[in-house]
């Protein structure tokens, strides 16, 4: 607290060591005289302290206002950053997260890989498919073939018959014409085997190109597989890699700010220097108050005597004391530059 | 948000308090004196007051002494934030009804902790 540069009046009384005496200009002066010469100095010392005592609370006043700037922003920063890495926090599930992104994203590209997998599971099935078609088509060669051989033999079954026929004569007649009809028969079977064959051959040679073409497809897929698997792969960690470093710098954004916060209160205890400085100097002014008082109402006020020069006493450089001393001084404006 | 009152006739110190006191989360009113204080409570409650001792007009024991004479006021926390650290003044804000006697200057950290301390 300032005791607030309040003058006490004090009427007690001040003892002067007797021959205690002064010299003005060669002139020999009483003790009351003397001490009046110095009277104005005490109410000047006192302005001087006052304003002194003013113009530091300002200055403390002023650094307060931009701490308070400072670490509002600081702080503002620091939450923000507490905010993005609260959702980055280990296992977060949470989809803003920039994990729960790269998450999500990995999670995407995996089950497209997965289907394209799949479908390269059908094509590797359909591959088995055509390979039985396959083989069926070459037992129905294999029976055609038979048939063939069975054809053949009826055919000599039947020449054989009509032979018999011959030798027996008229009898035989109607077992030649049997025998006829067979052959006939015979034959046209021959030639539906024979077309059956060539669209089997047809359909063999179709399936075994369908095979080569989903047997290429299939590899390429596999390969394409495997190689968007692998970038991705690299990339996620890449990501990753640029996330955690992230991480760590916000991580050091947040210690710095909370240095920041610890230095801020450690400077707001160093400037209260200026409340015990204040109170001081409040002490000091009114006691020069009461001193100066007292010599008043042990000598009496003597106004208009004559006042003691300024030798001896401290020079005064700032403007504020040249004024309250009354010494004339153009005065500058704040950040104002004269160049000579 | 708790409410504080700040009273000192210095206002570099009621800066410095304010400001550490926001930094903490609280909203703070200010007073210059104890008489400054009691008028403004008429019109605003508040959870605790922080109380300068020497101050002109009205002084931080004779504020107290007022202040536990208002209802609302009996039972919060008073705390005083002073200069003065002798036992015989401690002794007289004690008997006053302060809750607590913070000597200046204070740490901004610790007067955080005191206040989450006194306040329930």
């Amino acid at each position: 607290m300032n005791r607030a540069f309040q003058s006490q009046p004090d009427s007690a009384a001040l003892s002067i060591p007797p021959g205690m005496a002064g010299v003005v200009a060669g002139q020999s002066l009483s003790v009351e005289a003397e001490l009046a010469r110095y009277l104005p100095h005490f109410s000047r010392m006192s302005e001087q302290l006052k304003q002194t005592s003013l113009q530091i609370e300002s200055s403390v006043v002023e650094v307060c206002d931009s701490f308070q700037g400072i670490a509002q922003r600081a702080k503002a920063t620091v939450d923000r950053t507490k905010g993005f890495l609260s959702r980055e926090g280990e296992g977060s599930s949470d989809t803003r997260s920039f994990e729960g992104l790269i998450e999500n994203c990995s999670g995407t590209l995996v089950k497209i890989l997965n289907l394209t997998e799949e479908a390269g599971e059908v094509s590797r099935r359909a591959v088995d498919r055509i390979r039985q078609m396959d083989k069926a088509s070459q037992s129905i060669s294999d029976a055609i073939e038979q048939l063939e051989r069975i054809a053949g033999g009826n055919k000599i079954l039947a020449l054989n018959a009509r032979i018999e026929a011959a030798r027996a004569g008229s009898y035989g007649a109607g077992f030649a014409v049997v025998a006829m009809e067979v052959i006939s028969q015979t034959e046209k079977s021959q030639k539906v085997n024979a077309q059956v064959s060539e669209l089997i051959t047809n359909l063999r040679t179709l399936a075994g190109s369908t095979l080569d073409d989903l047997k290429r497809l299939n590899d390429k897929d596999r390969q394409r597989v495997e190689q968007c698997k692998h970038e991705v792969d690299e990339s996620l960690r890449d990501l990753q890699g640029a996330h955690g470093e992230m991480k760590k710098m916000l991580t050091g954004m947040t210690e710095e700010g909370a240095l920041l916060a610890s230095d801020i209160g450690a400077a707001v205890r160093g400037l209260q220097f200026q409340d015990r400085t204040s109170q001081r100097i409040a002490h000091v002014v009114e006691d020069l108050g009461v001193l100066s008082t007292r010599l008043k109402t042990r000598f009496g006020d003597r106004t208009g005597a004559e006042v003691a020069s300024d030798d001896g006493f401290s020079s005064y450089t700032m403007h504020e004391e040249r004024a309250v001393a009354g010494i004339g001084e153009t005065e500058s404006g704040a950040g104002e530059v004269e160049l000579f | 948000m708790r409410k504080v009152l700040i009273v000192d006739d210095a206002v570099s110190m009621r800066q410095m308090v304010k400001f550490t006191l926001q930094q903490g989360g609280y909203d703070v009113i200010e007073a210059e004196h104890g008489q400054d204080a009691l008028n403004k409570l008429r019109n605003t409650a508040v959870d605790l007051v922080m109380t300068d001792l020497n101050m002109p007009v009205m002084d931080g024991i004779t504020l107290i002494q007022n202040l536990r004479r208002i209802p609302a006021m009996k039972s919060k926390p008073i705390l005083m934030l002073t200069t003065e650290g002798l036992a015989a003044k401690k002794e007289q804000g004690k008997a006053a009804g302060a809750t607590g006697w913070i000597v200046k200057p204070f740490d901004p950290e610790k007067l955080l902790q005191t206040l989450a301390k006194v306040l329930p």
